[in-house]
């Protein structure tokens, strides 16, 4: 018998739920669904996207399976290994990395910083040297890893953490959207080195609300909102989600509140969303292909002033929009 | 009074300091256990050597951690606001700069006479130091103007805090030269010459002095000249403060270092 | 073999980083001599052998200072780094990462002993001579390391108290008083000394004491060393449930 191929990372409607306390003299306890019921499977090798805006518990997601929380209910695994009860064996098998400027010692320059974690990661001392060089060299650090980090920018920090990330060669890696913040160029350089972990054989999950970005890097996606996965697929199978749809984008300026909610509700729109772009809103309109919307919107939008209008094919974005939408 | 050292290390704690004091967690242990810890080292200390009486450990030591929430929390008035990058908005409202630093001085300054207050009180009925009935009024008024006279300090601490970052050490340092200079725990008479003449221009010195006196059981007429030179003293501090509070608001604006976290 | 190397390469890095805080470093050294120069000054009219006493206590003082002020926020001041996660999520057992921690903030103390032995032979004329240099030797290592265990505990013993620098400080003074830093135990009540007795800085002072004067230091050694044993295993004891409780509270990131 030969055995079934297992998933690397395994989610069982995992939920958390968090306390929290608000008031200085009656304190009141407020319980908070960050995420609920929330399962998916991550095959060997995969690069998998976890999409989602911001408070939709993409984090909260990654800190349950690389043993930070505890789940409320549920199981994960990692390589077969339970994250609670095996919260050991799965922390030496995994990497993670999150974005932001903190989790480094500023005081210390990036050698001594990857150096202390290869002793917390027990990477056999005659590996380090030769590892810490070559990860140097692959995010780019290598000449100034003998200063100090906090004269480091945002861009080196984020590399350092890669490395970091990477030291012990984790067959799994988790990266918590690990370009926010980081300049275009910069993030793509990250993004090419996050493709590279996955060429290597690696098994990545990736958070982001970058679409593109998850479009670019991912083999597969889920798409999370409030707590829920709202939809799952290669980023094709997401497009065909919009397949059907076109897209109207309105440039307006100083429109109403009310004008948007009756656009909202006009028949045959599937979905509205706003981009600002400096002075203006640009309406993003979802509607059945072939209805040919365009001019009834015009004429709902008398009295507000109509930039340039675009009639276009769906994005993934597109696609994330509607889940979002009307997951709301 | 190391509370005070720690307090506002990083930043963070000199965020929270102008609100957080009050948590019990910090009340507590800063102004209501440490002072009396700091009284009973000196005291055990004092015994230990076979100085000078409890009393006057007693009193020099309650009287000293007055400068804690004074020169602490006065000097965070500044720093404080420079952390939370407030100190910007406060700089430019055309508010008076009298009323907007001294009003901020008078909780400051109730708070340490509570801490010498309380300190004197516990600790006296501790270590079980005697002092006449009669004194107790006058005492306290002593407190009032020695507090007054080191939130001064404070407030020349607090100007620094315009131009300086790292006020927290230099208020550390200002805490130890008090104890070492002003006949806290040492008598003047024991200290070298140079360095009891500089006593003479600090605040506390003279305070601790007329509330010695007073316990000792001598009256409020004979020690009124020490009293006014406490409250002269914390007065010539408090000019300094604020004719250097806005020579250097004049230079960061010119030099551009107000906002420079 | 590994935890070894873990210990000493996280004692090196931390050590590297206090000693570039000049709040650590600079104020650490100078602070503790402004209670030394006054216990000089008080202990200056008995014999010279008082001021020996004196200095070699007050040396011992800025070690406690450099613990007890920094250890009780430890893993605060990690939470604020945002490297308490990482440390959590790495395999190593947590213990083996923060003993390092509060081990380098003892050794820091080291600074603060030299500056005030040497403060009172330059200003108070204080001659230091060690009767038994070798067993001087182990007993101010073992006394660092004691008092960095003891910081071990306490760090865990406060993480969940935010304002748990307040309470380290705290911790200052009543150890400076009890451990016979300056005052001998015989001066307190009775009651007071077996507490003393639980401190091991107590049992470091003495054999720092008795090894410089003349005196059978080994048992103190030997009592200083125990108790710090002591504290490191309730430490261990402690950190797991506490971790498992901050996982459980989602506590690990909150700054």
């Amino acid at each position: 018998m030969t055995p079934v191929p297992r998933a690397v990372v395994e989610v069982r409607d995992l939920r958390r739920t968090y306390r929290t306390s608000t008031g200085v003299f009656r304190r009141r306890s407020v319980e908070i669904e960050a995420v609920r019921g929330v399962s998916f499977e991550i095959g060997e090798g995969e690069l998998f996207g976890l999409l989602g805006p911001n408070g939709a518990g993409k984090t909260t997601t990654i800190k349950m399976l690389i043993t930070l929380l505890i789940p409320t209910s549920g199981t994960a695994r990692v390589l077969g290994l339970d994250v609670v009860k095996d919260s050991r064996e799965v922390r030496k098998r995994i990497g993670y990395v999150f974005g932001g400027e903190r989790g480094l010692y500023e005081r210390l320059s990036a050698l001594d910083n990857l150096r202390y974690f290869a002793e917390l990661y027990a990477v056999p001392p005659r590996e380090q040297k030769p590892r810490i060089e070559a990860l140097l060299e692959l995010v780019g650090l290598k000449g100034r890893e003998k200063e100090r980090v906090e004269g480091y920018s945002r861009g080196m920090r984020q590399r350092l953490h890669i490395a970091r990330g990477i030291l012990h060669d984790p067959p799994v890696v988790f990266l918590d959207e690990p370009t926010i913040g980081v300049d275009p160029v910069g993030a793509r350089e990250l993004r090419a080195t996050i493709a590279s972990l996955a060429e290597a054989g690696k098994t990545v999950l990736l958070t982001t609300h970058y679409m593109f970005e998850a479009d670019s890097l991912c083999d597969r996606i889920a798409v999370i909102n409030k707590g829920e996965i709202v939809a799952e697929g290669t980023p094709r199978d997401l497009k065909s989600i919009v397949a059907d749809k076109t897209v109207v984008e309105i440039e307006t300026f100083g429109i109403a509140e009310e004008t948007i909610e009756k656009l909202r509700n006009a028949p045959g729109v599937a979905s509205i969303s706003i981009e600002e772009r400096d002075q203006a809103q640009v309406l993003l309109v979802q509607s059945a292909k072939g209805l040919e919307l365009t001019q009834t919107l015009l004429a709902m939008l008398e009295g507000t002033t109509v930039g340039r209008v675009a009639a276009r094919e769906p994005t993934l974005e597109d696609a994330y929009v509607a889940l979002v939408d009307t997951a709301a | 009074m190391t509370g005070a050292r720690i307090f506002f290390v990083g930043g963070l704690m000199s965020y929270r300091a102008l609100f957080g004091w009050l948590s019990p967690w910090i009340f507590i242990p800063t102004f209501l256990v440490a002072p009396i810890f700091q009284i009973l080292l000196f005291v055990y200390i004092g015994r230990s050597a076979g100085v000078e009486s409890d009393k006057f450990y007693v009193i020099g030591n309650a009287l000293q951690y007055c400068a804690i929430p004074c020169i602490f929390a006065m000097s965070n008035t500044i720093a404080g606001e420079r952390y939370q990058k407030t100190l910007g908005y406060i700089l430019a409202t055309p508010a008076g700069r009298l009323p907007l630093f001294l009003g901020r001085s008078l909780p400051v300054i109730g708070n340490g006479v509570f801490a010498s207050a309380f300190a004197l009180s516990a600790g006296g009925a501790i270590v079980g130091i005697h002092v006449p009935a009669s004194s107790i009024a006058s005492i306290a008024l002593v407190i009032v103007v020695t507090s007054a006279s080191c939130t001064s300090l404070g407030l020349v601490s607090a100007a620094l805090g315009l131009r300086v970052r790292e006020t927290a050490t230099l208020n550390n340092i200002v805490f130890g030269l008090l104890l070492v200079f002003c006949g806290v725990n040492v008598p003047l008479s024991e200290l070298p010459g140079w360095m009891s003449f500089i006593a003479q221009g600090f605040p506390l010195t003279h305070g601790i002095e007329a509330a010695r006196r007073l316990a000792n059981g001598q009256s409020f007429g004979s020690v009124g000249g020490l009293i006014g030179a406490e409250a002269l003293i914390g007065a010539a501090y408090a000019l300094l403060g604020y004719q250097l509070l806005r020579l250097l608001e004049w230079q960061g604006r010119r030099l551009a270092t107000l906002e420079t976290a | 073999m590994s935890a070894v190397r873990l210990l000493a390469i996280g004692w090196v890095l931390h050590f590297k980083m206090l000693s570039r805080s000049s709040f650590n470093s600079v104020l650490g050294v100078v602070y503790p001599l402004f209670f030394a120069t006054v216990a000089f000054f008080l202990f200056r009219e008995g014999s010279p052998h008082a001021l020996l006493y004196a200095s070699l206590g007050a040396s011992v003082m800025g070690i406690w200072s450099a613990t007890s002020t920094a250890a009780g926020g430890a893993l605060q001041r990690e939470r604020w780094h945002g490297t308490l996660e990482l440390l959590v999520a790495a395999p190593a057992h947590f213990s083996l990462v923060m003993l390092p921690v509060t081990l380098a903030m003892s050794t820091i103390g080291i600074y603060s002993m030299a500056a005030t032995l040497l403060w009172g032979r330059l200003v108070f004329g204080i001659s230091l001579h060690i009767a038994h240099p070798l067993l001087f030797c182990l007993a101010v290592p073992v006394t660092i390391v004691s008092i960095g265990m003891c910081g071990f505990l306490l760090a865990v013993s406060f993480v969940r108290y935010r304002t748990a620098w307040a309470l380290g400080n705290l911790l200052e003074y009543p150890v400076w008083l009890i451990c016979g830093f300056l005052v001998p135990l015989s001066l307190f009540p009775g009651w007071v000394r077996p507490i003393s007795w639980l401190l091991a800085p107590t049992w470091g002072m003495r054999a720092i004491r008795e090894a410089a004067i003349g005196g059978s230091a080994l048992p103190d050694i030997g009592m200083c060393a125990g108790l710090g044993a002591a504290y490191t295993l309730i430490g261990v004891l402690v950190v797991g449930r506490l971790l498992h409780s901050a996982r459980a509270r989602a506590t690990l990131s909150l700054t």
